[in-house]
């Protein structure tokens, strides 16, 4: 479906993709993880044909992707990193604009606006300016806006930035839908617990070089561990990071803190600890490592630093 | 105390990094200050070079005098010539030094006449055509001619004074009076008395100055007569509301093309630009739409402009409407051009609204939507050439108080769309090396 070939894209001295090849299939749910300024954003943008690759090639439904490939961009729907939204105007405006260059008949692009709105809890607030929506309602309708021309690829650029985990929840069962309807899903991240839910495969990107690639679980396999602890982030265990650190290397998620122990600990100890400093047992638990601790191994750097 | 240092330090190196804010601040309150302060600092930097069409048809030393007198003064700068339909020089007569004023070549023209100084029911007798499409220039420069001959020319007022009395009172009562005179000058101030008769001659001061009731109280009004005829514009309804609404339009045409235009770089900075681009659109579609978009609303708000002043002010924008439309468009375009190229060299709208504000401003000052241009300095008045201001405006006045045809405006519509074309050159290359799209 998607073929991205030896692409390298510099910007003056800076190698944002550095000789970058990978295969997506069709209907597949796909993750770019990496840090900020790993490239991902590069590779959306030359996959909407916002710039051209300085080498490679770019195929969707084996057309060459680029600056001036119109036809091609018919088969994308793009849902950026910013809210690209006019503020000002209603968010059935805002859709009518935006569908309106995809030459889509007046009734019938009406009728796909309210489809849409609907789809993303937002019919209701149609008429209303965008400026008054909340983080969560503007990240849905952001979504929306790419989806009116049906596309069958959706390209994802951290669509849930500054969202409330409510928000977020929602969007993640939106494009699982939308995925398990037919449509390919590129989704950039720097939030392992993202990639970890939502992708099929994942690619893991540093420096504007795919690391590795493939299922979780094919992933996971990379790390010389099969264990790691899981400790729920909360007001109680936040003040304690130095107490983990003494155990193990200590990644700092989203929603908890995942401890890698060290090779000459021992398990009892390490409760006992947690015990005298007031943590309690359903705090804790014993899971398979996650994608942050695998980035950690393969670059020696958090997926946020 | 430390905290509010630190906070004050803050504030200063923000500032610094605004350079909207740091223009704003300095550079155009300073350039402001140089502008009006070299249009009013006083005597010393009064107008100088103002053209004004001149004929003298009379043989009298008199005229040959002011003629010589207005010719070496700085102020003014007489034109003798014209060039007529088959391109050759030629001087100028009373028709055609009118047609000359009623084209705009020039705001005035005087006329020694051939009588200027034999007909004896007057002092000095002086033809002056105007057009006041610009009330202040005329003003000014009326008074600078009448103080011109009355400072540059005293003897001419003494000799005409003489005369009038003569005719007035009979030669025997002045002579005697001028001796009386004389002969109370040379006791007190010891000087010759025959040398101040001689330059006396035979008038009664003091009958002309108490008696208002017969024509003697016509002496000094007599003295210097200027016959004013105005050539343009008499049928014109509301002279001020009609020269001002142009200068006033077209600044605020380019404000609000300036904001239309850099909210380009609002939409990129909201990755909009993105989103449309991921559509089957290409940079140039987007580029020619918001020029085209801002061209429309840019002609709209003139035509509300001017419609506006038709309602209000009951300035006839229908009896030539097709000329102004002409002009609007052109105004249009070049206003666009000028909005465009801020977007073009400016990386963020705050940025550009800054340099807007300067450009703006600057032009409108230069260009003479504030005050009439001639009492700039002169090397700013060259600069006011190329301003899309001036030029908008010159077009408008022709339009509106000349009732110019499209022949005759033709001249302001080749200016505004060649300045619209090159500087839409000067941004498409721009925008192709900038980072609009980036």
């Amino acid at each position: 479906m998607i073929s991205i070939k030896n692409v390298t894209k510099k910007f003056s001295k800076v190698t944002a993709l550095d000789n970058i090849s990978i295969e997506i299939n069709e209907k597949e749910f796909f993750g770019l993880l990496g840090p900020n300024g790993a490239g991902k954003s590069t590779l959306i943008n030359l996959l909407v044909g916002y710039f051209d690759a300085d080498s490679g090639e770019l195929l969707i439904s084996g057309k060459k992707v680029g600056k001036n490939n119109y036809e091609v961009r018919k088969k994308i729907g793009l849902v950026p990193q910013s809210i690209a939204l006019y503020d000002d105007i209603s968010a059935q405006e805002n859709l009518e604009i935006i569908g309106s260059f995809y030459n889509i008949r007046k009734n019938l692009l009406r009728a796909i606006i309210a489809e849409n709105l609907n789809r993303v809890e937002l019919y209701e607030r149609r008429k209303d300016k965008v400026k008054g929506f909340s983080g969560g309602m503007k990240r849905r309708l952001n979504i929306a806006a790419g989806l009116l021309h049906d596309p069958a690829v959706l390209l994802c650029d951290e669509p849930t930035v500054g969202v409330d985990p409510q928000s977020r929840n929602a969007i993640f069962d939106y494009l699982e839908k939308l995925n398990s309807e037919g449509k390919t899903i590129i989704y950039t991240t720097h939030y392992m617990e993202e990639a970890e839910r939502l992708c099929s495969r994942i690619a893991i990107i540093d420096h504007g070089k795919i690391i590795t690639s493939g299922s979780l679980d094919k992933l996971i396999q990379l790390l010389p561990y099969k264990q790691t602890i899981q400790i729920n982030k909360n007001h109680v265990t936040e003040t304690k990071k130095e107490l983990f650190n003494k155990f193990g290397a200590i990644i700092d998620g989203q929603e908890m803190y995942e401890l890698t122990p060290f090779d000459n600990i021992k398990f009892s100890e390490f409760f006992k600890a947690m015990e005298d400093n007031g943590i309690a047992y359903n705090y804790i638990d014993i899971q398979k490592p996650t994608l942050e601790a695998l980035f950690l191994h393969l670059t020696g750097r958090r997926l946020r630093d | 105390m430390k905290n509010i240092l630190h906070l004050i330090k803050k504030d200063y190196i923000i500032f610094w990094h605004d350079k909207p804010a740091f223009s704003l601040t300095f550079i155009v309150p300073v350039f402001l200050i140089y502008l009006f302060g070299s249009i009013f600092s006083g005597p010393g930097n009064s107008p100088s070079g103002i053209q004004i069409a001149f004929i003298n048809n009379s043989d009298s030393k008199i005229a040959k005098k002011l003629e010589s007198v207005l010719d070496t003064t700085k102020t003014f700068q007489l034109i003798r010539s014209y060039t007529d339909d088959k391109g050759k020089k030629a001087a100028f007569d009373t028709n055609t030094i009118k047609d000359y004023i009623r084209k705009g070549n020039a705001s005035a023209a005087l006329v020694i006449p051939r009588d200027a100084f034999t007909d004896t029911s007057m002092g000095l007798k002086l033809k002056f055509y105007y057009d006041p499409k610009n009330e202040m220039e005329m003003q000014l420069i009326e008074g600078l001619l009448t103080k011109s001959i009355m400072s540059q020319m005293p003897g001419l007022f003494m000799t005409s004074m003489q005369r009038r009395s003569e005719i007035m009172l009979g030669s025997g009562k002045g002579k005697s009076f001028n001796k009386k005179i004389a002969g109370v000058v040379s006791q007190y101030f010891n000087v010759d008395t025959a040398k101040i008769n001689k330059w006396m001659s035979s008038s009664n001061p003091d009958s002309m100055f108490n008696d208002t009731t017969s024509k003697k109280a016509n002496f000094f009004i007599d003295l210097l007569r200027i016959d004013k005829e105005q050539l343009v514009g008499k049928e014109i309804n509301n002279p001020g509301a009609t020269r001002s609404v142009g200068g006033w339009a077209i600044m605020f045409l380019l404000f609000s093309l300036s904001g239309a235009s850099t909210s380009l770089l609002d939409e990129n900075k909201s990755r909009v630009i993105l989103r449309i681009l991921s559509a089957p659109v290409s940079r140039e579609q987007i580029l020619f739409g918001k020029y085209l978009y801002n061209f429309s609303l840019g002609c709209i708000q003139l035509l509300v402009m001017f419609f506006a002043g038709y309602v209000l002010f009951h300035i006839d924008i229908f009896s030539n409407f097709f000329n102004l439309l002409l002009i609007i468009i052109a105004a249009s375009l070049a206003s666009t051009a000028f909005g465009m190229f801020l977007a073009a060299v400016s990386r963020t709208q705050s940025q550009a609204s800054g340099l807007g504000t300067l450009l703006i401003l600057t032009m409108s000052a230069i260009g003479g939507a504030w005050f009439p241009t001639f009492i700039l300095p002169p090397f700013i008045q060259i600069l006011s050439k190329f301003s899309i201001v001036y030029w908008s405006m010159e077009g408008f006045m022709d339009v509106l108080w000349r009732g110019s045809g499209t022949l005759d405006i033709l001249p302001y519509i080749g200016i505004l769309v060649g300045m619209a074309a090159i500087v839409n050159i000067f941004s498409i290359i721009r925008f192709k090396k900038g980072n609009l799209f980036l």
